[in-house]
């Protein structure tokens, strides 16, 4: 049994044609996913698939061997567990970051989740550590470039340690040494055993990446 | 690189409850703001120039305010019940609602009127009734006529430019505030994995960055009308 398993899936805007056709994908854990395809070929469709946010019309995705639809995710404990387990970055950082520092929007996740404030502390200083982005803890993320926003977004994805990793376009708004960075350091997730599903028009990340390519 | 904790499997148990009852009402709201489309107005194949429109409607309301005749309110109660026959269904549906929604509101505050003063209730009756007339003809307007004919015809109007210029920049923004809401609320559920003890510290943030987005999105718009040519004048579409 596959860990993520999409079955006959379609989905469409309201009365709109299909974005998304009797659409299968399996993917195994630790697997590394690309998602490729046109403008408005459904890639962010699928990923709101994916985590939960939207429903499809017709087909089944299960997760871990769990059926995910509207009834499984209205209780709220199953709700909150998979979004721990299903982290999502989404192609705009800006609609991601809504505390009045950096350090308490990347700690958002760790409190969530109940951990004493010492480990909170740690926890959050060993993302800034990791991502680059000390100098910018009391920082209020609206007043950020562009890049530093993404850095922000991601620290703030990463900081729930969840199981699955969602990208949108990771790359997008980063520097040159941003994108090394980003691509060495998930590398590194991959390692870790961790999943990762990643939605690229770069060609750097996947060849850097050993993955498969899900081509929409 | 990545620190230690990353590499094993949290065990996490969620708290049954802490799910939230304000974030689902701003979800909602979020939800229905991003359901405003802008430009659905369907002008028909009789094209009224806006700005004749707007006209009969301000002296429509003013005479369903000012008048105490039942005749004439009789009247615009016919025309309004003949227009609105004329849409499609879902526009009826949407008038309809508008409607009886405002009607809803006006009663709550006519009741002690109306339970105190017997005597008065017929004329309590007929502000009900004017109310009602009043907000079914803005719907038909407002489902009769596209945002920037509206903007066009105050302009023809000769309503201050500013507040032209300021009443279509909130409409158009509307939705897309509303939708901005709506994608900050489902982000901000992806990581609400837990019981938030900072509740209204989250809401706030989320509404301090909506206000300081709308902020940036208008000074950049004027910008871009800048660049193409716009001198303050503004004239509309």
């Amino acid at each position: 049994m596959a860990f993520i398993e999409l079955k006959d899936i379609t989905f469409a805007y309201d009365e709109g044609e299909n974005v998304l056709s009797g659409f299968n994908l399996l993917i195994e854990e630790g697997e590394c996913v690309f998602v490729r395809g046109d403008n408005g070929s459904g890639k962010s469709t699928l990923f709101r698939i994916l985590t939960g946010i939207s429903y499809p019309a017709s087909g089944i995705y299960k997760f871990d061997g769990e059926e995910i639809n509207k009834k499984y995710l209205k209780d709220n404990r199953n709700s909150k567990l998979f979004h721990k387990r299903v982290g999502y970055l989404f192609q705009n950082p800006d609609i991601m970051l809504f505390s009045n520092t950096v350090f308490d929007d990347v700690a958002f996740g760790p409190r969530q989740i109940g951990l004493g404030d010492k480990e909170v502390l740690a926890r959050t200083e060993d993302i800034l550590k990791t991502f680059d982005i000390e100098e910018l803890r009391d920082k209020a993320p609206y007043h950020l470039s562009g890049g530093q926003k993404k850095k922000v977004a991601l620290a703030a994805v990463f900081a729930l340690n969840p199981e699955v990793i969602l990208l949108d376009e990771p790359l997008a708004g980063l520097d040159k040494k941003g994108r090394g960075w980003l691509v060495e350091f998930l590398k590194e997730v991959k390692s870790s055993g961790k999943t990762l599903i990643i939605a690229t028009h770069s060609d750097e990340i996947e060849a850097e990446l050993d993955g498969r390519v899900c081509e929409l | 690189m990545i620190p230690d904790w990353m590499n094993e499997k949290d065990t996490y148990v969620p708290p049954k409850k802490g799910g939230a009852y304000l974030y689902k009402t701003m979800r909602s709201m979020g939800l229905i703001m991003s359901r405003i489309t802008i430009q659905t107005g369907s002008e028909g194949k009789i094209n009224i120039p806006a700005k004749w429109k707007i006209i009969v409607l301000l002296l429509s309301i003013i005479a369903i305010s000012v008048t105490n005749n039942k005749t004439v309110l009789l009247f615009f109660a016919a025309a309004t019940l003949l227009i609105i026959a004329l849409k499609p269904p879902e526009v009826i549906n949407r008038i309809v609602k508008n409607a009886f929604a405002s009607g809803i509101i006006a009663s709550i505050f006519l009741l002690p009127a109306f339970v105190t003063n017997p005597v008065g209730r017929m004329n309590n009756l007929l502000v009900l009734i004017k109310v009602m007339l009043s907000i079914s003809l803005v719907s038909i307007f407002n489902h009769s006529t596209q945002w920037n004919h509206i903007t066009r015809g105050l302009r023809c109007l000769h309503v201050p430019t500013v507040f032209v210029f300021i009443l279509d920049i909130t409409l158009k923004y509307i939705y897309v505030l509303g939708n901005f809401i709506n994608e900050m609320l489902t982000a901000h559920v992806m990581r609400a994995v837990g019981k938030n003890k900072d509740k209204y510290g989250s809401i706030g943030g989320i509404m301090g960055v909506t206000f300081i987005r709308g902020n940036e999105l208008n000074k950049a718009m004027y910008e871009a009308m800048v660049c193409r040519g716009f001198t303050d004048d503004y004239k509309g579409l």
